[in-house]
């Protein structure tokens, strides 16, 4: 009876403990979280790798950031963005702003679960890990100090790892003077407008905001707490530079040309009358439950590749 | 008496006139026998001397002209608004364009002047100001026969269906960057927040 007594003691104990490691949150703890960590005050170097279609996209690039705006160097440019403003310095130094105000996502789908308590580069650190049902989705190493996401993994569907952005030489701030150049550079200011032709929801992510784009053309921004992309739906003649040499997405609703970056993937594809252009850093299944909601690429016969390859 | 030296006022300004080479043969003459004979003369001609070649050799002060008492910002308003400004000179102009009411009324207008004109539709140069386009013209005209001739009866069964295409309007081309950054920009509004950074000015 001791004996039995004591296996149920210990049980108990263990299963307490066990609890108290692992606390499952509520989804606006990851609003919590990402909050958190947009108005993170630090410098450092970032390294995002990312593979899509079997290719491994790297990129590598210092940041700073303060009060919600992250300046971005890399090579020999530099971009803004935050608080709905966006800048580049490229060929044309060009600008954008959003005057919006963004309404509240539904982030319910995901459950944020805390793993502990680590050191990080000597930081204190916590380990959080966001869960879609019954898959982890991402896992992050936040620093207790600042709130900062120091190593962020991506997983997709089926539990493998598809990104992983990692912040070195971080150094974090109580007071840092924010990022300010690009002050002279003109901005095209975006005013919100009504949904025209976009669904409320697609594959779970919500629209949140929808824009006006270049070419009477419209932007759909979409999220769904942790994820987001925007979506154009374009004039059929507007053309759309940077797909030049594109690789294929193959998925079961059709072919899709893709061109992707560490931190996003884009695609481009036609449905007859309209392009399509999809640019967001959802992860690969999420991508395909997206495109199976969306008008699908029509199947170009002989003419029509010859026709895009001699006019583009 | 206290300033009073032994060279006369008519001799310093002989010397004078002698170191910028303005002297007549007579008054050369003049200086030529002060210079021979009386050492205090020769004294002064030397303090003279060294005075103008230190003169010479400070550098040159360009003082900005809104360091200047009264000065305004003309040429420095322009620099702002093309953030071109020296990093140095950015909390200066700030400071200026806050306290005076000229500079800010000047501001004000070059930047909806500079707004206007942003506004205006791309206008294309006239060929006959465009030197290197004939050029081009005549580098590419023997590549264009040789495409001409080539492309033959493909060219024209081509011709009935581009002719209808190509007289609408131009197509609208867009960057995959841009669209990205667009992107980048509205993901960047925090959840609730707001999105309002819309000016230039700081």
């Amino acid at each position: 009876m001791t004996a039995v007594r004591r296996t149920v003691l210990v049980g108990a104990s263990t299963l307490l403990l066990v609890v108290s490691l692992v606390t499952p949150a509520s989804g606006s703890e990851l609003n919590d979280v990402l909050a958190e960590a947009s108005y993170a005050t630090y410098t450092a170097s970032r390294l995002v790798v990312s593979v899509w279609g079997g290719q491994t996209q790297v990129s590598r690039e210092f940041v700073e950031r303060a009060n919600g705006m992250e300046m971005v160097r890399r090579d020999a440019g530099w971009s803004m963005a935050g608080n709905g403003r966006a800048v580049s310095m490229g060929e044309e130094p060009k600008g954008v702003a959003f005057v919006t105000h963004q309404r509240g996502v539904d982030s319910t789908r995901y459950t944020v679960i805390e793993r502990g308590k680590a050191l990080h580069m000597s930081r204190p650190c916590q380990i959080v890990e966001v869960m879609e049902g019954g898959i982890v989705r991402a896992s992050f190493i936040v620093d207790d100090r600042s709130g900062a996401i120091l190593v962020a993994e991506i997983y997709d569907g089926s539990g493998d790892l598809f990104r992983r952005t990692t912040l070195s030489d971080f150094r974090a701030y109580r007071t840092y003077e924010a990022p300010t150049g690009g002050s002279g550079i003109p901005l095209e200011v975006v005013m919100p407008e009504a949904a025209n032709s976009l669904p409320d929801s697609l594959a779970g992510y919500q629209l949140v905001g929808t824009f006006s784009a270049p070419g009477g053309s419209e932007q759909g921004f979409y999220a769904d707490g942790l994820f987001s992309f925007s979506l154009f739906v374009l004039d059929g003649r507007t053309v759309v530079s940077g797909f030049e040499e594109p690789g294929l997405l193959i998925t079961g609703t059709g072919v899709y040309d893709l061109v992707p970056t560490a931190q996003a993937v884009r695609l481009r594809w036609q449905d007859g009358s309209n392009h399509f252009v999809l640019v967001g850093n959802l992860p690969p299944d999420h991508l395909t439950d997206v495109l199976g909601e969306l008008p699908t690429p029509e199947v170009r016969g002989m003419w029509a590749r010859w026709w895009q390859r001699l006019f583009g | 008496m206290a300033g009073v030296t032994p060279v006369s006022e008519r001799l310093v300004m002989l010397f004078s006139c002698y170191l910028d080479g303005a002297l007549s043969p007579e008054e050369l003459d003049e200086v030529v026998r002060a210079l021979e004979n009386d050492e205090d003369a020769i004294a002064e001609f030397r303090r003279m001397q060294e005075s103008r070649t230190s003169v010479r050799l400070l550098p040159l002060l360009d003082v900005p002209v809104y360091l200047l008492p009264g000065g305004h910002l003309s040429e420095q308003l322009s620099a702002y608004l093309d953030g071109e400004l020296a990093t140095q000179e950015l909390p200066i102009v700030t400071f200026h364009l806050g306290t005076c009411t000229d500079c800010r009324h000047e501001f004000a207008e070059l930047d909806r002047s500079r707004t206007a004109v942003r506004a205006l539709p791309g206008l294309e140069s006239p060929e006959f100001l465009d030197v290197h386009r004939e050029v081009k013209k005549a580098h590419r005209r023997g590549l264009h026969t040789a495409i001409i001739v080539a492309s033959g009866a493909a060219a024209v069964a081509l011709a009935f269906t581009i002719g209808p295409l190509s007289s609408g309007p131009e197509p609208t081309s867009i960057s995959i960057n841009d669209l990205q950054s667009r992107h980048t920009a509205i993901a960047s509004v925090p959840p609730g927040g707001i999105a309002v950074q819309v000016t230039n000015s700081p």
